[in-house]
């Protein structure tokens, strides 16, 4: 496919000019994100994410769940996959099953911070040690992606998880049973933390400006950037700093800071989003027949 | 059934982009291009056009390769590809929502085809192409019909549900352009010569209703005929051509 | 324009009556429009069809899609890189470059033609291959380049755009003290330039919000005052 647009002269110029005045070219401050707007679809463990007005970041988050085989080597683990592509609908250079060092770097990212931080109990999905087990896997889409790509999916990866519900099971002695929608109300998954992403991109020779949430032209032209994730009782699980100019320690440690406050913020917005959500669907359902026995 | 849903040149980066949702189906088609081929596949005399049809989950396979199989001649025979020579069309659509039928637990992997989301597929690709402002020859509709033989004698179902589909024996996709020319025709299971010339009729009079105006200047009946895609279409682009060309 | 704008999608018949004709002057075909012989008209975009009866001509208007360069457009490119005689400039990203010979710029000779890096941003004048001959307009040094539609860079290359076009915010921009230059490439790219770089950012948004937004004349008065306010 056709190369990767590079930005002009110009742009370059008056891009790093500008940040060095403070200034960004939507009229944001340095440190702040765009607005982040979360929906959930009519099925369950579909995260819309969108990331700014017009000028935006857009992906779709889908969970889904069947019955397997676990691993040889692991009988008691369920089996737990994320999966990212970015295809040809984000620009033209991104070819089909041809992975680009991004989608790499995101994959890897997304792994590091929600599979192997262990926020989903994959013990939970073992149903018959060694022979059956859940698989659940998130694909994540890409619609339109502007900067600041791995912020966004791994918030979409969580909400999408967290609103997911699988079907409900038995056991009765050798016989398991997998309930379908319709026969029993499916359950949520064990989920144990949130962790979410927090990317700082540096600027200017120093590498000491600090620009948060950066759009596509910006990325092109930092000298560094820094990826932290952690959960809202700031712990952190990964830091990871790919090469770019090096940092001031004191630096790393002022945007670990940022990191947990942005990190509270991600966690407020997505607890108020799936409890708007819960609300919407109970209207009228299971749960209003049941508080309304218990006011009698 | 709801009526069809669309909106338009939502996605920022893209040439065109369209979602189109109907019948429990919601796709988002992106479409990029005239753009450069590529060295190796490129052709002198006529532009390629590129279909890529992604699941809502899993990574594609054997079954949507086959959707691809059935879209890009017909896509290839709608778009003016002889206008641009060692170009590609790009042409991304992307399955968000699929209806789901509460009684049975889906799997991840579906090696069947399934036909009853082409017609979605076609119509968010239109919408796509024609957001991108690439030449057309013209427009196009497409229809599901399954067909259920029953002791009386066989019915048709336009726009059949995942369970009827499941029911059916016979599922046919066929797609007419505003001309009336047959573009694509799919089918699936066993049936009739008879039963074919049936749905055929049928499927031509689903897609081409409404048509003999041709004109959009007789096109203030609605009514009956809301639900003709071909209808739909043209509203919602003329509504956003008016939006956009609203200096005029 | 003159009446209700008529709205086609490819493939429509045209009425015959919608068509221009002018005794001595060839009908002209604008783009979005095909001819097959012997005297049908056919669409092939989706838009509002415009015709020009003094001209004689006729075309579809659409205001969104990639940039398809045509003779005589004024165009904003960026130099790829540089052969022997010519550079590579591209138009629009993905798509293959253009050919700028570099004698010609203005006044330029083998020995005083202009050295343009990788990167660096051209306004020209889109000529058929065949004639060999471009008309450079020259470089543009500095700045910022701004992506915003095709409709709108259309729009802003009409000679009365307050009156035409309703579009107010550049001189509004004006009016407000701001200093800026601006110029405007049909395939979608307008380069600001100023000495200030709040004022580069503010005539940039308010194009491009403008543009998003497809904002009245009152809401880009408002808009205008607001970044006006952020400028001071």
């Amino acid at each position: 496919m056709p190369r990767e647009a590079e930005p002009s002269l110009s742009e370059r110029t008056f891009t790093l000019q500008a940040i060095s005045e403070g200034l960004r070219l939507d009229g944001r401050k340095l440190d702040e994100f765009r607005r982040l707007e979360l929906s959930f679809g009519d099925e369950y463990g579909v995260a819309d994410v969108k990331l700014g007005k017009t000028r935006h970041v857009q992906l779709l988050a889908k969970v889904s769940a069947e019955v397997t085989v676990p691993f040889a080597d692991r009988p008691f683990d369920g089996i737990f996959q994320i999966t990212s592509e970015l295809g040809p609908m984000v620009a033209p250079s991104y070819e089909v099953n041809r992975p680009t060092e991004t989608e790499v770097l995101l994959a890897r990212l997304l792994e590091k911070t929600i599979r192997r931080s262990g926020a989903l109990d994959t013990e939970s999905l073992c149903l018959v040690a060694g022979q059956k087990c859940w698989s659940v896997r998130v694909d994540l889409h890409v619609l339109s992606a502007d900067g600041n790509l791995i912020d966004s999916a791994c918030f979409a990866v969580v909400a999408a998880l967290r609103h997911f519900r699988k079907p409900d099971t038995s056991i009765e002695g050798e016989t398991l049973t997998v309930y379908t929608p319709a026969e029993r109300e499916p359950v949520p998954l064990s989920w144990l933390h949130s962790p979410f992403c927090a990317t700082f991109d540096f600027f200017g020779d120093e590498g000491d400006i600090v620009v948060v949430d950066t759009t596509w032209l910006e990325e092109q032209l930092r000298v560094a950037s820094c990826t932290f994730s952690l959960n809202k009782h700031g712990e952190i699980c990964q830091i990871s700093k790919l090469g770019g100019r090096p940092i001031e320690a004191t630096l790393v440690i002022q945007c670990a800071q940022m990191a947990l406050a942005k990190v509270k913020e991600f966690t407020d917005l997505l607890d108020a989003k799936l409890a708007e959500d819960a609300k919407r669907r109970d209207k009228g359902g299971l749960m209003a027949e049941l508080s309304a026995e218990n006011e009698r | 059934m709801a009526p069809p849903a669309a909106e338009l040149s939502h996605l920022p980066k893209a040439d065109g982009s369209a979602n189109f949702s109907f019948g429990g189906y919601t796709i988002t088609a992106a479409v990029n291009g005239p753009v450069e081929a590529q060295r190796r596949d490129e052709n002198p005399f006529e532009a390629l056009v590129d279909v890529n049809v992604r699941p809502a989950a899993g990574v594609g396979g054997t079954a949507e390769r086959q959707l691809e199989a059935i879209l890009q001649p017909a896509l290839r025979h709608l778009i003016a590809i002889r206008n641009f020579p060692r170009c590609v069309v790009q042409v991304t659509l992307q399955v968000m929502e699929a209806p789901e039928n509460a009684y049975v637990n889906s799997k991840v992997m579906q090696p069947r085809l399934n036909l009853g989301i082409i017609p979605s597929l076609l119509h968010a690709a239109m919408l796509g192409l024609l957001t991108a402002a690439i030449p057309l020859n013209t427009v196009a509709s497409a229809t599901c019909l399954a067909v259920t033989n029953a002791t009386a004698g066989s019915t048709i179902k336009v726009d059949p549900s995942p369970t009827e589909i499941d029911q059916a024996t016979s599922v046919h996709v066929l797609g007419f352009t505003a001309g009336r020319d047959l573009l694509l025709a799919e089918s699936e299971g066993s049936f009739t010569a008879e039963e074919w010339d049936r749905v055929l009729q049928t499927a031509e009079n689903v897609c081409c209703r409404g048509q003999e105006t041709g004109n959009d200047a007789e096109m203030g009946g609605y009514g009956a005929e809301s639900e003709n895609v071909l209808h739909f279409m043209r509203s919602v682009l003329e509504a956003k051509a008016a939006e956009s060309l609203h200096w005029r | 324009m003159s009446s209700e704008p008529i709205f086609v999608l490819p493939g429509d018949r045209i009425d015959a009556s919608l068509i221009p004709s002018h005794e001595k002057k060839p009908l002209r075909l604008g783009p979005g429009l095909r001819h097959v012989p012997p005297s049908d008209l056919v669409p092939t975009l989706a838009g509002q069809l415009v015709t020009d009866r003094q001209k004689n001509a006729i075309r579809v208007e659409t205001a969104n899609g990639r940039y398809i360069p045509r003779v005589g457009e004024l165009v904003i490119g960026t130099v790829n890189k540089s052969a022997q005689e010519v550079y590579f400039v591209s138009l629009s990203d993905y798509t293959a470059p253009a050919l700028l010979p570099q004698l010609s710029f203005e006044s330029a000779t083998k020995k005083t033609r202009p050295i343009l890096l990788p990167g660096a941003l051209v306004y020209a004048r889109c000529v058929s291959a065949s004639t060999g001959k471009a008309d450079g307009l020259g470089p543009l040094v500095g700045g910022m380049l701004f992506t915003i539609s095709l409709g709108m860079s259309r729009l802003l290359m009409m000679p009365k755009k307050a009156q035409q076009g309703r579009l107010v915010v550049l001189d509004e921009l004006a009016d407000a003290g701001v200093q800026f230059e601006t110029a405007t490439g049909r395939n979608g790219r307008l380069w600001v330039d100023s000495d200030s770089t709040k004022a580069i950012i503010a005539v940039g948004r308010a194009i491009q919000e403008t543009d998003e937004k497809s904002l009245g004349v009152d809401e880009q008065r408002r808009l205008v005052k607001k970044l006006i306010k952020e400028l001071s």
